[in-house]
């Protein structure tokens, strides 16, 4: 305990360094994410037979384990000459994503009383009226959920993937492994399990900040 | 203004909903459609704004088929309200009244004073009420709300699918005698569904009673409850239907008519106002025991009543409007 | 047909042919030859892989399903959020982390994989179980007791066969999981089909990745479709039945 301790004392700024790029690798798989599951997720409200599609599909994606999912497109990036490094593990983590976001979102929107969607119909809204002021924001708790999960998946993820080369606290369970160093092992499964609890409970805030007022979950 | 030309409805090439309806609602007035349950009236109402498409006929509002104006364009030239009120949950009270408004683009100063005028014509306080969420509010408040947001940008029709049906009986009768309060001053001409015969007759200028997507009748109350048209229609509108026909008349409309009994001594009589309405009178003089009562106008006695004269008064109306 | 269905058939073939590509692309230029031509090798790692999974998985099953059944009864309705919040916490904690935390704790060996795979499957399980047995209707349970069936039996003919559904639902979870996070086991010496993929990253061979990752994710997908039979199997039918039409009216 004490020499755990002392290591994360005496490495502070490397462990600052790489929850950062943690962080960042996270971040950006899942604006993207965003940007592609949310307005999926709209869009497959309007089409049955697509979103059963999918859904499938995205679940049979979420089964797949990540450490296969980066020995399977290893050879195959490396075609373009990027088989290890951020571009792997940023798709892994976008492809992981999927399912939360676009499920949620669907559900969100699709979960709106009929009645409230009617009336807006009623009053003369456009299809992108309603979208943007009643069934986004009524689903917002939602979607915020399925971002939350992804998330907090993706941190995990994110840790395998250094394996392959991509940053972050994984790092220090890898060299910690290669060096038989155990400190450095439980120094990076702590940090890293406290960086996912910390996340949860942030989005879990924002969930809160993001629901509108009117609306009791 | 509001006019169906054989209206026809088939849901999903099978459920016949409406079958060649016509019907001519004029400006101002109230239409209550009526029926039993399945028989189509929100259907027929969902036509006018184009939340359901006809299979076959025509509706023409203001002159102009519905098919040729913009889906969005006649909606928002509509107020729509319905039973579970479909407020917008997120959204505050101001936004959910002044949604229409907003999306035709009116500037915040004129919203404002129109957010005002709707809240003292419903009966609420603007500045109290004005940032709450609808949640917060009770179900009568909720559905006062469903109503201001309908009439928010002035619209000449109103569409009402069972607007109070969901609400206790008092409250319901409150919602009503308000409705026709606000209703004399802003003389829409409002298509109204109701399932309930004593609230047709109260707020309606005309009932129309359905039946299977069919129409059994379109009159005014009066001609409704005195002739019937049909055994259906005799049966729905109940076997007191003369009892309730007398809701519609007051001592006035009865004194144009016929004439009172001569005055008698009046000391043990109850007097009673000329406005009273003959459905009061009659229940007084079966409830209380009196042969007659005293009618007044401002303290000026005209005569007595008594129930041969209510009932000379109804046959007289009844022939009338043969 | 429809457009919406049409643009359906078509992502669905998409993702076939991509599927298809794959496997033509990974036979052709040999990446699964290790399966074949070290296919003892192939079998042990398999047999460890599916061992690992097994035994963690059924001990947490052993004992995620009774303490859910406990914590679910009426002197335990204190202690209940908690259990819930935690097993809810504990599934925040990446598959990695646990496995690194064992090995900090039990040092290096299949042992270690052991534990820790089973600490990370009790959690989806424990908190199904706990889910089903909550989300059985309170009047049902009271028109139970009140035609005097004892506890035992209502858990037994009611809530037990309610819940089947939901605590199927957890174990699925948990095995496939554990398909992956055994994957993982080799780092902390394990052994298991992840000795393949991890080979073929440090030596940056395509034919060990490739003749490793295929087969977890055969297994994993094999693994989901199973147990997704098993829980509908599970489910009375006439609760299947109340379940598709409630689905409907949504
Ligand atoms: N969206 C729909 N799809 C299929 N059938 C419908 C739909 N809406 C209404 N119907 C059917 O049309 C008939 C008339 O319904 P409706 O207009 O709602 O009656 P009412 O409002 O008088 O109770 C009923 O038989 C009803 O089942
Ligand atoms: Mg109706």
């Amino acid at each position: 305990m004490e020499s755990l301790l002392n290591f994360i004392n005496q490495n502070a700024e490397q462990i600052i360094q790489y929850t950062i790029e943690h962080i960042e690798l996270v971040s950006i798989a899942i604006i993207i994410s965003i940007l592609i599951g949310v307005p999926l997720g709209v869009y497959l409200t309007t089409n049955q037979a697509l979103a059963e599609t999918i859904l499938h599909l995205a679940s049979i994606i979420m089964t797949i384990p990540s450490i296969a999912l980066f020995g399977i497109m290893i050879p195959l990036l490396s075609i373009i000459d990027q088989g290890i490094g951020f571009l792997p593990a940023l798709i892994a983590l976008i492809l992981y994503s999927q399912l939360p976001i676009i499920r949620n979102t669907y559900t969100a929107i699709n979960n709106v009383d009929p009645k409230i969607r009617d009336a807006a119909k009623g009053i003369g809204m456009t299809t992108f009226q309603r979208l943007i002021r009643v069934e986004i924001p009524n689903g917002m708790p939602l979607i915020m959920a399925g971002i939350r999960t992804a998330t907090v998946l993706n941190i995990g993820i994110a840790t395998i993937a250094a394996f392959i080369g991509s940053g972050g606290i994984g790092v220090l369970i890898n060299q910690g492994i290669s060096r038989s160093n155990h400190t450095m092992v439980l120094a990076g499964a702590i940090v890293v399990s406290i960086l996912a609890i910390v996340a949860d409970l942030i989005l879990k805030f924002v969930q809160v900040k993001f629901t509108p007022k009117g609306i009791n979950n | 203004m509001i006019q169906f030309k054989q209206v026809s409805k088939v849901y999903n090439d099978e459920v016949q909903a409406l079958r060649g309806i016509n019907l001519h609602v004029k400006e101002g007035e109230m239409a209550i459609l009526i029926g039993p349950s399945g028989c189509g009236k929100t259907t027929l109402l969902r036509l006018v704004n184009q939340l359901e498409t006809m299979t076959s006929g025509e509706i023409i509002l203001h002159k102009e088929n519905i098919k040729q104006i913009d889906k969005i364009k006649v909606r928002r030239q509509i107020g729509y309200v319905i039973q579970s009120n479909g407020l917008f949950p997120n959204m505050t009270i101001e936004k959910n009244v002044m949604i229409v408004p907003d999306l035709l683009g009116w500037d915040r100063e004129k919203q404002k004073k129109r957010f005002h005028y709707l809240m003292e014509l419903i009966g609420m306080n603007p500045d109290e009420y004005r940032r709450r969420y609808p949640h917060e509010l009770s179900g009568g408040q909720q559905q006062r709300i469903g109503v201001a947001r309908a009439l928010a940008a002035d619209p000449p029709i109103m569409l009402m699918d069972e607007p109070f049906g969901a609400l206790d009986p008092i409250i319901r009768l409150r919602l009503q005698e308000e409705f026709l309060q606000i209703q004399r001053e802003v003389r829409k001409t409002v298509l109204f569904v109701s399932h309930d015969m004593d609230e047709a007759v109260k707020m309606g200028d005309k009932i129309v009673l359905m039946r299977n997507g069919e129409m059994m009748q379109a009159d005014t109350p009066a001609k409704i409850l005195l002739h019937p048209k049909n055994h259906f229609v005799e049966e729905f509108v109940g076997e007191d239907r003369i009892l309730k026909s007398l809701k519609l008349y007051t001592l006035r409309d009865l004194v144009k008519e016929v004439n009172l009994c001569s005055i008698t001594d009046i000391n043990d009589k109850p007097s009673i106002n000329l406005d009273a309405s003959l459905h009061h009178v009659f229940s007084m003089l079966l409830h209380q025991g009196y042969q007659q009562l005293a009618v007044v106008e401002q303290d000026k006695l005209l005569g007595m009543v008594d129930i041969s004269v209510i009932e000379q008064f109804i046959r007289l109306e009844q022939q009338k409007l043969l | 047909m429809s457009w919406n269905k049409r643009i359906a058939i078509i992502v669905k073939l998409f993702f076939s042919i991509i599927v298809i590509v794959f496997f033509y692309w990974a036979i052709t230029n040999n990446m699964l030859s290790h399966i074949t031509n070290e296919a003892t090798e192939f079998l042990a790692l398999l047999k460890q892989h599916i061992t690992i999974i097994f035994i963690s998985g059924g001990l947490a099953v052993l004992i995620a399903v009774p303490l859910g059944i406990l914590v679910t009864r009426p002197m335990f309705k204190k202690v209940d959020w908690l259990i819930v919040n935690m097993a809810n916490l504990g599934q925040t904690i990446p598959s990695l982390a646990v496995l690194a935390l064992a090995m900090g704790i039990l040092g290096i060996g299949i042992k270690a994989a052991i534990v820790a795979l089973f600490i990370y499957s009790l959690l989806p399980i424990l908190q199904n179980t706990i889910a089903g047995l909550e989300s059985v209707n309170k009047q049902t349970i009271d028109a139970a007791e009140g035609m005097g069936l004892t506890s035992l039996q209502i858990l037994w003919k009611i809530e037990l066969p309610h819940a089947a559904y939901s605590i199927m639902a957890g174990i699925r979870t948990a095995l496939v999981i554990n398909v992956g996070t055994a994957a993982l086991a080799y780092l902390i010496g394990g052994g298991g089909l992840g000795v393949w993929i991890f080979t073929g990253i440090q030596m940056f061979d395509h034919t060990y990745l490739i003749s490793g990752a295929v087969p977890v994710t055969v297994l994993a997908i094999a693994m989901d479709y199973l147990l997704k039979g098993v829980q509908m199997m599970v489910d009375p039918k006439g609760l299947r039945l109340a379940r598709k039409i409630q689905h409907m009216e949504e």
